[in-house]
């Protein structure tokens, strides 16, 4: 594998080295390739994402090039191989959005989108369900800070309109 | 739990994607943040896509009959020991299952009322619908059906005197989902003994009975109602079937499993179905490796999943209630412990397990879900063709694991021809399932029996509206 690498440019003003190939995880940056519109020498402005984001994503991409490579030198690989190997990559993902706050993974799940990388956004999506699957409409509105605009009569009926799902 | 800033910078269409990827309850209690939230949540552009994020998380549903009532419960699929409850009903366990939705022959809407209602119901949100009143009082089984085609539910009612299911009987049949729901005559040139025992697969609905030779003996068939054409066939299973075999969805095929459990090597015999037209079956043996846990356990098959795994589940409550994952290809059996936090499960009561179930918020009877396809048919055709040479070249009768390839039957094939079809309806909408409300879940009794006048309040109106 040939190594080229591009510079990105965080919106703080913070600068990345990385792989090409691990960077064309984002469909974006992957376009902007194609249609030669990278430079070498200079690094990609990335307006809508924070240094101490893009560190994660591109800790993201680093990680996912790798598995991308096991994929087809082992393409004969055995069942039991890929489950390890899948379980390894799962091990890794929950390791890696463990300690992230929710704040983090909001910000982390914008910057995947906007570089579109499908499977960063699938993760997180799936983390933030996760964390916030069992809590209650007070619980929710407090995290995203949402004003309870039901009068209480609204509110009431909505509850027994829902009621199954409070059991 | 720390708080997100500034959330009103998260495109909504981000939000869409992590709601799709919870359960439906999450979903239901989060309709009562906010009229945006309530509003996004009830969107059908937002059911329609929880539908196909939900299909791809099956859940083994459960039903447990506990002293008059029903109580559902679901599990992620697979091997995962939580257990979420949904819904209860004050019904009779007599229950017909089809594609995400459930027929109680007997539910009453509230306790102390005389008579029973035939409904359909969404056993995840509990919504409801009342279907009309039968003139005739059948006491055969129901069976629920889908036709695929037209995207409708129909719901086979056979009438039977002694148990038996006479050719000059007339049944009865309800197209689900229009408005102006009416019962319509439908005859089976066969006569035969329906039993209970029943899976619908692609548009077939298929039922285990008994029919008898001229000389009076009886032998085992398949009753294939053709949920479209509104046809019967019989497949003969003398031979291999029985009262208790357990009729399957063998991805995409029927199958018939016959579990032996008691004696020390607990084996399961599973024939299915490969060539419809020439009934040709294949026979699958399987004996399970050795495990202390099922042993002490008394089990049922559940059915097949989309991916091939046999799911046997406890028959009964208990402290220690496991399903297993049996994998025929590996041959592997994985006891899952399902933990399931509610007091119904402390006392013994019969479980009944479905597997592949799908949840679903809309509870639109008119076009409603589909069953779950399997993965790649080609693909699972051919490995059964290299198992098979692989039995009959190896001859493993010593292994734990042997497959038999003989295509043992080619039986008869009876073909339904005197067919009454019922005259079509004019299907006059009415947004009766829109009126219905939730059910009543809440432990309070005070706020139980309430929530139960209002769905009664709505039910008669439905009642109404179907009179008329």
């Amino acid at each position: 594998m040939s190594s080229n690498m591009i510079m990105l440019k965080s919106s703080d003003g913070a600068s990345f080295e990385i792989e090409e190939a691990a960077a064309r995880k984002s469909k974006i940056i992957a376009n902007m390739i194609e249609v030669e519109c990278v430079d070498e020498d200079k690094a990609i402005p990335l307006q809508n994402v924070t240094g101490n984001i893009l560190a994660l994503v591109i800790e993201y991409c680093n990680k996912h090039i790798v598995d991308d490579d096991d994929d087809v030198a082992t393409e004969e690989a055995s069942e039991e191989e890929e489950e390890a190997k899948k379980k390894k990559v799962d091990d890794w993902e929950a390791e890696f959005m463990n300690s992230m706050s929710l704040e983090t993974m909001f910000e982390l799940l914008l910057a995947a989108n906007y570089l579109n990388i499908k499977s960063l956004i699938d993760l997180v999506c799936q983390t933030i369900a996760n964390n916030i699957k069992d809590k209650t409409p007070e619980e929710v509105r407090k995290i995203f800070s949402i004003e309870n605009d039901f009068t209480p009569e609204e509110e009431e009926e909505i509850r027994k309109e829902n009621a199954w799902a409070f059991g | 739990m720390n708080r997100v800033e500034n959330s009103d910078s998260i495109p909504t269409d981000l939000f869409l994607e992590i709601f799709s990827r919870l359960p439906a309850k999450s979903i239901g209690r989060f309709r009562c943040v906010s009229n945006q939230w309530r509003s996004m949540l009830h969107s059908p552009d937002f059911t329609d896509l929880f539908f196909t994020k939900s299909s791809a998380r099956p859940r083994l549903l459960f039903g447990v009959e506990q002293d008059g009532e029903c109580f559902f419960f679901s599990s992620p699929q697979p091997k995962s020991s939580s257990l979420d409850f949904h819904t209860k009903f004050v019904s009779e366990y007599s229950v017909s299952y089809c594609c995400g939705l459930i027929y109680l022959r007997n539910m009453w809407i509230q306790k102390e009322n005389k008579e029973a209602e035939r409904v359909i119901c969404n056993p995840i949100t509990g919504q409801y619908t009342i279907l009309p009143e039968l003139k005739a009082n059948l006491d055969g089984y129901s069976y629920l059906g889908f036709d695929p085609i037209d995207k409708q539910f129909k719901l086979l009612v056979m009438n039977t005197r002694g148990y038996i299911a006479n050719s000059e009987s007339v049944h009865q049949i309800l197209t689900l989902g229009s408005g102006n729901m009416k019962w319509r005559n439908v005859q089976c040139p066969f006569t035969h003994e329906p039993f209970h025992e029943r899976i619908y697969i692609n548009g077939v609905l298929y039922y285990l009975a008994q029919c008898f030779d001229v000389d009076g003996t009886s032998f085992y068939v398949i009753v294939c109602f053709d949920v479209r054409s509104e046809e019967f066939k019989f497949i003969d299973i003398r031979g291999f079937c029985y009262g208790a075999t357990k009729l399957v969805n063998y991805k995409g095929k029927l199958g018939a499993i016959n579990y032996y459990s008691g004696m020390r090597n607990l084996k399961l015999h599973m024939w299915v179905l490969e060539n419809v037209e020439k009934q040709e079956w294949l026979k699958f043996v399987y004996t399970f490796p050795d495990s202390e846990v099922v042993d002490s356990c008394d089990l049922c098959v559940a059915g097949v999943t989309a991916t091939g795994e046999i799911v046997l589940s406890m028959k009964f409550t208990s402290k220690r209630f496991y399903v297993f994952y049996f994998n025929p290809e590996r041959n592997t059996l994985q006891p899952v412990q399902i933990h399931g936090n509610n007091q119904v499960l402390e006392k013994k009561s019969r479980v009944f397990a479905f597997v592949d179930h799908v949840e679903d918020l809309k509870f639109d009877i008119m076009c409603a879900a589909t069953s779950i396809s399997p993965p790649e048919q080609t693909s699972t055709s051919t490995s059964i063709d290299h198992q098979n040479e692989k039995a009959i070249t190896e001859e493993v009768a010593n292994g734990s694991l042997y497959k038999e390839a003989d295509k043992v039957i080619s039986g008869r094939l009876f073909r339904g021809s005197g067919c009454l079809k019922g005259t079509a309806i004019t299907a006059v909408v009415v947004a009766a399932t829109g009126a219905v409300a939730a059910v009543f879940l809440s432990s309070n009794p005070e706020a139980t029996t309430e929530l139960i006048n209002l769905v009664d309040s709505y039910a008669n109106v439905i009642i109404t509206t179907l009179k008329n």
